[in-house]
């Protein structure tokens, strides 16, 4: 196990309240996690996980905390280079229209990640070790399953070869075989920060520590 | 060529008869329009003949500062048109739409009134009045295609949008597919008039022409260079809509404001 006290932290979410609609749903949440540490968040649904890695994306802004990513803080200025330095894979990816190859050449239009461009030559390589058939890469992206849409968000991610990536339940889709190709692929990369909210016990045995959100985050407003 | 002949009292009743036609049919088949009808009918009588008398005066004056009066009016009204049907805020849109709007209509009018026909008054009134209301009637229609399909369609992929901005877009690039998509649906319309013009309807500024005695080759030189002018001014329009409008309609780390809609 890592100790986030004593590595430089990739994250460091300090005590975060988010409130929708007059109700709050994150209270005074906070997280530090040390680069290359896998943590898994679990509890049960609406009580804020994915709420927690919208923040992190600076997707959802915060009522009242302060988050940094690599010591960096995460404001109107700086959301658009710490968003260079994330991933994230959503339980019901939607990655737009069009062909699968299109989708993953997409974001090296970008001028964050045109330098990336040739990380494109790994796609045969990652769709064999995530069990996904190479036919795919022609196929419409809307036509494929949740479990290939899932894996194919996870290479868009990979190759984009950030630090930190966050997983929203990034393999409740997949069968045994493709969950377990994932984890082992995630695990094997040291350097690799994860943020992972997941329920199973194979994400929660993968993890370096596991923290469980309970009901008692979830207050309502006064 | 022959004077114009003006119509009458009883032509125009003539006229007004012909409506028996459409609203027997709108009648018979129980069509739920009969009262919008009504109405429609109603305001297109007062206004163009408000407008008629108006614009009377607006000739025989020719008052420069009144005819730009009457042209921002009209770009004020179009731009309320806009924001009541695409059902945003006014707060958010009023001013950067009118601006749009003024750049829109500006450009072709005076490329046309300065350079093609070489009045030595911009401002001209026989000219400017007419030209900058077709412009602007199309930029009209166009911005509220193009504004209402924008900010609908991010708004209904949101998730996707998102993903992009996880992705490392800034916001321009991630909001780029949808100008593209607005963009295309709104000039569509321009884009296929345009196509079949001559072939499968006389525009109506070019029958007018030819109705007031003009050459009809001088009116289909006209129409060229009025439907160059709608197409180039509803493109700049609605782009510059699009372009002015997202400062106040995204926070300041890309999210859309789900505020600047008005809910139905």
């Amino acid at each position: 196990m890592i100790d986030a006290a004593n590595n430089e932290l990739a994250l460091d979410i300090n005590r975060i309240s988010v409130r929708y609609d007059g109700r709050w749903v994150l209270r005074d949440f906070s997280l530090r996690l040390a680069q290359g540490e896998k943590l898994t968040l679990t509890g049960p649904s609406g009580v804020g996980k994915t709420t927690i890695l919208r923040c992190v994306l600076g997707l959802v802004q915060p009522d009242h905390g302060a988050i940094r990513i690599n010591g960096q803080l995460l404001n109107e200025y700086h959301v658009w280079n710490i968003r260079r330095q994330l991933a994230y894979v959503a339980q019901e990816p939607n990655l737009g229209s069009g062909p699968t190859r299109d989708v993953l050449e997409r974001p090296f239009a970008f001028r964050a990640n045109s330098a990336l461009k040739n990380n494109l030559h790994r796609v045969p390589e990652l769709f064999d070790r995530f069990l996904l058939p190479h036919h795919l890469l022609d196929k419409d992206i809307t036509n494929l399953s949740g479990g290939e849409k899932q894996r194919i968000a996870l290479i868009s991610a990979i190759l984009l070869e950030r630090p930190i990536i966050l997983l929203d339940e990034a393999s409740s889709a997949l069968d045994a075989d493709s969950k377990r190709a994932v984890i082992d692929y995630i695990r094997q990369v040291p350097d690799l920060t994860v943020l992972a909210v997941a329920h199973d016990d194979e994400w929660q045995a993968f993890a370096d520590r596991t923290i469980s959100l309970t009901s008692p985050k979830v207050l309502l407003h006064e | 060529m022959n004077d114009i002949i003006n119509i009458n009292i009883s032509g125009m009743i003539v006229g007004y008869i012909l409506l028996l036609v459409p609203l027997a049919i709108i009648l018979y088949q129980r069509v739920p329009i009969l009262k919008d009808t009504a109405i429609a009918l109603v305001r297109m009588t007062v206004q163009l003949l408000f407008v008629g008398f108006y614009l009377q005066y607006l000739f025989k004056l020719n008052n420069v500062w009144l005819n730009l009066l009457w042209l921002l009016v009209m770009m004020v009204v179009a731009d309320g048109s806009i924001i009541r049907g695409c059902r945003l805020r006014a707060s958010c849109f009023a001013i950067p739409v009118f601006i749009a709007l003024f750049i829109g209509t500006a450009i072709p009018v005076l490329v046309f009134v300065g350079i093609i026909l070489r009045r030595p008054d911009l401002l001209d009134a026989q000219y400017a009045i007419p030209i900058g209301g077709m412009v602007l009637g199309n930029c009209l229609r166009a911005d509220i295609i193009g504004l209402h399909g924008f900010y609908e369609s991010i708004r209904t992929h949101e998730k996707a949008y998102h993903h992009t901005l996880a992705q490392g877009a800034r916001l321009q690039e991630a909001i780029a597919p949808y100008v593209r998509d607005a963009l295309q649906s709104a000039l569509m319309p321009t884009v296929a008039s345009m196509a079949v013009i001559g072939l499968v309807a006389l525009p109506g500024m070019m029958t007018g022409t030819v109705l007031a005695g003009a050459n009809p080759m001088i009116a289909i030189k006209y129409q060229i260079i009025i439907m160059v002018g709608i197409f180039t001014g509803t493109t700049i329009t609605v782009f510059a809509a699009i372009r002015f409008t997202t400062k106040n309609c995204f926070n300041p780390f890309g999210v859309l404001d789900r505020t600047i809609f008005r809910s139905k």
